[in-house]
């Protein structure tokens, strides 16, 4: 007893006694759910065996099910624009910010700095303020639109089946973009100037440049922002009930809303945890390629 | 990226691009400040012909935004509190050692770091449910919501610890200090502006936490400012210079703590996200 | 003399990497003991394995003598002085000399008091309200000293401290370093791994490599009889001309491996055609004003005015004249070497022979 008090006190006790608080936590509100939502995936929840932990087994039953629901093809299609939408919108536009931003001008980096207030705010409040700008008659958007002679009638952005997943897909490219540009600058910055003088020395124009300097050497970073890009879009949630409510008639649902619904309004806690257990494939894989694109940043 | 140009120029474009993107942000507080009839003017009016500050007070009564930003400030505190005392000393720990074994639990915070929440609130709630845990819902929240923070904030402060040179922590050793000396009255204070920016982060977005209240917070007495906004949102919305004004009230703090700690926020946000 | 630090059969391993072997090691109370050795050889591990901020494998060290298994730095008395100075950022001079005595409980205005007097012993008493980043390199360095004073511990341990400052401030600070050392009657453990440093300023000074210790012994002891060509050519500069040779066959002179035949007489028995390492020191090595069998072709001359220095053809071998020469590359110059400062080694163990 004594050496492990002074082991904490003077030696590696103190270290394993920090990680360790921190580690049972995350194992308990983390871990444990995560095993808990593998199993409930499994089994037959209903209202009445809530409050039991073992309940019976009903193997692939819940998994067949989703996959026959009539709306699972439209959620899956609605999740996949809504991912590669927003990670293509956000990623290419970053980009440009971020290169435009390393220019060197007055105030440049308080002017980027000012973007990130974008990804600081409450989902739900970006939610609310998109959809008062997207909405059908009275909808800034669309008056903007339609002064500039690009739209003629009036889109229904919300309300369109057609078009309410691009209602929600925009906002998140707003939400996001900032964050984008944040990371694609830190890489920019960290190729070193000489670097270019050398290729501008050798007869590389500005594009060459960008193709043979910039992008190669932005190959980690741009594979880490991609990643990080696809883990966040499948962690948005507050826009879809704050824009459509996955409407009209499932138009703009998207996986995590969907399973959420099952769960929290249609009380299907079981059909809930195995939509969320086919979205963590995903989310997974993501991981894999973020954790590959920064490793050398972990192993320093 | 050599851009040849007048800077002056670029600062102009600087501005409009900014401009347009914080529109929305201007939208907001313009839509708010406008009369019921001077919403739906179409075309849409970019100035207020005649502002009106009594919508803050009105709303703020009707839609008890005092009582729901005080739940929001309950669980940001929460949240924050219980994120920092757990993140901190495991994030130094994380970023003093190199070992396999090391390397294993950065793993595991990354992994933890990409779940979703709404992959996560199913089973949290049904867990919630069996301990009792739902009769104290705002608990609940905070103790679901500090698991999503934690390997966030983990990741980002380890950062900073890893700016704090090993020999620092020798010496305070050799003159005297125990590992907790070493780390209260050396380390600590040297990390202090990371771990005080990323605090801060970390409020932020527990205050604007909406997920895990609406799913666990039955009761509208506890819910927070985002619960409450959701309250009177959907896609058949018609009280927008309400609902604008109830999100100017939520979000101005938020950016004002942000415009204020602009520099430090994002100095803190880039050291760690990537390198 | 009392044994102030003991060292006994100290072993440290790295999971799979060995870092001390076997390390046995007496400092005496008020000696000034150096450790050198090439990056990587264990000095650093040694030295901080006394500190106790690594934990040794196996074996014993006593301090004072104390056996220190399992006592953390804080109770070990010893005071050490970083590389990179380590002084912390966000306290004053006054507060970085006196952080030491927070934690012993001396009152306040003792501890202002004796920042005081270190102040003014190292020449600092206008800086005592500065922070570190308001210092010079020379002064921090100062600062780190100041630190381990003020405690008048059971050991100075100084680890590498003068390699962060340029090299005419280096000179001085050894001077400095070492007055302090004999004011104070401390004992210091001192590594670096520069041997000009350790010859100058040490008592005794320890040559380790790969975790073992090689050689220990006063400066010119190294210099005069090295135990190995590894201490040979570590101690001295330029580094010592290593030639293979054999035992002649008269019983007491040797070959030099690409020097002829001629024969030269060391004056001690060495068997015929034994294989050795004949190991010259570039300033024990003249130019011949007569002819003699041993000759060097001139690769390369570098004068610095004082001193020239004649280097061969592939550049493994080095000659310094104290005076000015008008040998030009090409040149073959007659070598005179003075049988008495040649050393032999084992061609097989490098020992000394």
């Amino acid at each position: 007893m004594r050496r492990i008090l002074s082991s904490v006190r003077d030696g590696v006790g103190f270290d394993i006694l920090l990680v360790s608080l921190t580690m049972i936590f995350l194992f308990a509100l983390a871990g444990m759910p995560l095993v808990y939502n593998v199993m409930m995936s499994f089994q037959e929840v209903d209202m009445f065996n809530l409050g039991t932990f073992w309940r019976p087994f009903v193997g692939l039953e819940n998994y067949q099910a989703v996959l026959s629901q009539p709306e699972f093809g439209l959620v899956m299609k609605n999740t996949a624009f809504f991912v590669f939408g927003s990670i293509a919108g956000q990623f290419s536009l970053g980009f440009l910010l971020a290169i435009f931003f390393m220019a060197k001008f007055p105030f440049a980096s308080t002017i980027r700095g000012v973007f990130l207030v974008s990804w600081v705010m409450p989902g739900l409040v970006v939610g609310a303020l998109w959809g008062w700008i997207l909405a059908g008659d009275f909808g800034v958007l669309n008056a903007i639109l339609k002064s500039l002679g690009i739209i003629d009638s009036t889109l229904f952005w919300k309300s369109d089946p057609s078009l309410s997943i691009w209602a929600v897909t925009m906002a998140n490219i707003w939400l996001g973009l900032a964050f984008n540009m944040m990371l694609l600058s830190v890489g920019l910055a960290a190729i070193p100037r000489d670097v270019y003088e050398a290729a501008e020395l050798d007869g590389a124009n500005a594009f060459q440049r960008f193709t043979s300097i910039t992008v190669p050497m932005m190959r980690a970073t741009i594979g880490a922002v991609l990643a990080l890009g696809l883990i966040y879009t499948l962690q948005q949630f507050d826009l879809f009930p704050a824009i459509t409510e996955g409407g009209p008639a499932n138009s703009s649902s998207v996986a995590q809303y969907w399973a959420w619904q099952r769960s929290f309004v249609l009380f299907d806690f079981a059909k809930g945890a195995t939509i969320s257990m086919m979205m963590l494939i995903f989310v997974f894989i993501a991981s894999v390629v973020y954790v590959a694109s920064t490793r050398h940043e972990v192993r320093e | 990226m050599k851009i040849v140009t007048l800077p002056r120029l670029m600062l102009v474009l600087a501005i409009v691009l900014a401009a347009i993107y914080l529109f929305p942000l201007y939208w907001m507080y313009v839509t708010s400040l406008k009369g019921q009839s001077e919403i739906f003017a179409n075309p849409p009016t970019f100035w207020p012909r005649d502002p009106d500050f009594s919508i803050f007070p009105e709303t703020w009564e009707r839609r008890h935004v005092g009582m729901f930003l005080g739940n929001s400030l309950v669980i940001g505190t929460g949240v924050t509190a219980l994120t920092v005392l757990l993140g901190t000393g495991c994030a130094y720990v994380l970023a003093r050692y190199r070992s396999a074994w090391i390397d294993v639990g950065l793993f595991t915070i990354l992994m933890l770091q990409v779940l979703p929440a709404s992959v996560m609130i199913t089973p949290l709630y049904v867990g919630f449910n069996q301990l009792g845990l739902l009769n104290y819902p705002r608990t609940a929240v905070v103790l679901a919501a500090s698991a999503k923070a934690i390997p966030f904030y983990i990741v980002l402060v380890r950062a900073t610890f890893m700016n704090v040179p090993r020999e620092l922590e020798e010496a305070a050793l050799v003159d005297g200090n125990s590992r907790w000396g070493a780390f209260f009255f050396v380390v600590l204070p040297l990390a202090r502006n990371g771990v005080l920016v990323l605090a801060i982060l970390t409020f932020m977005q527990a205050f604007g936490e909406y997920i895990y209240s609406k799913s666990i917070i039955t009761t509208q007495a506890y819910q927070p400012a985002s619960v409450g906004l959701s309250g009177f949102l959907g896609p058949n919305s018609t009280d927008w210079n309400g609902i604008m004004a109830y999100a100017a009230m939520y979000v101005t703090p938020i950016v004002a703590i942000f415009v204020i700690l602009q520099r430090r926020i994002v100095a803190g946000l880039t050291s760690g996200a990537l390198k | 003399m009392t044994v102030q630090i003991e060292m006994r059969n100290i072993e440290k391993h790295y999971g799979a990497f060995h870092a001390l072997k076997n390390v046995d090691l007496d400092i005496e109370k008020g000696s000034f003991v150096a450790l050198v050795g090439p990056s990587g050889c264990g000095k650093s591990t040694l030295l901080r394995s006394i500190a106790g901020l690594e934990s040794i494998t196996s074996g014993t060290l006593k301090i004072a003598g104390e056996p220190m298994q399992g006592v953390p730095p804080r109770k070990r008395d010893v005071a050490m002085v970083f590389q990179s100075y380590a002084l912390y950022p966000h306290m004053t001079v006054e507060q970085n000399l006196t952080y030491s005595l927070r934690w012993k409980k001396v009152p306040k205005e003792e501890r202002s008091k004796r920042a005081r007097e270190v102040a003014e012993t190292i020449g600092l008493t206008e800086l005592l309200g500065r922070y570190p980043r308001e210092l010079s390199g020379g002064q921090r360095q100062r600062v780190a000293m100041g630190r381990a004073i003020i405690r008048s511990p059971k050991a100075f341990l100084f680890d590498e401290p003068l390699s962060n400052l340029d090299a005419s401030l280096r000179v001085q600070m050894r001077k400095e370093v070492r007055a302090l050392h004999d004011r104070l009657g401390a004992t210091s453990v001192y590594v670096t791994h520069d041997q000009i440093e350790a010859m100058t300023m040490a008592d005794f000074v320890v040559v380790m490599r790969g975790g073992v210790i090689e050689q220990r012994g006063r400066p010119l002891e190294l210099y005069d009889q090295p135990a190995n060509k590894f201490v040979g050519g570590f101690i001295g500069s330029p580094a010592m001309n290593f030639v293979a040779a054999k035992g002649a066959d008269d019983g007491h002179s040797i070959v030099l491996d690409g020097f002829g035949q001629e024969t030269l007489d060391v004056g001690r028995k060495v068997e015929a055609g034994r294989p050795l390492i004949a190991g010259l020191r570039p300033e024990h090595l003249r130019i011949a004003d007569g002819g003699t069998g041993f000759h060097l072709q001139v690769g390369t001359v570098e004068q610095t005015g004082s001193t020239t220095y004649l280097v061969n053809g592939p550049g493994d071998f080095t000659m310094v004249q104290n005076e000015r020469t008008d040998v030009k590359e090409g040149d073959s110059v007659a070598l005179s070497i003075d049988p008495k400062q040649v050393h032999l080694f084992d061609a097989e163990t490098e020992l000394r022979v």
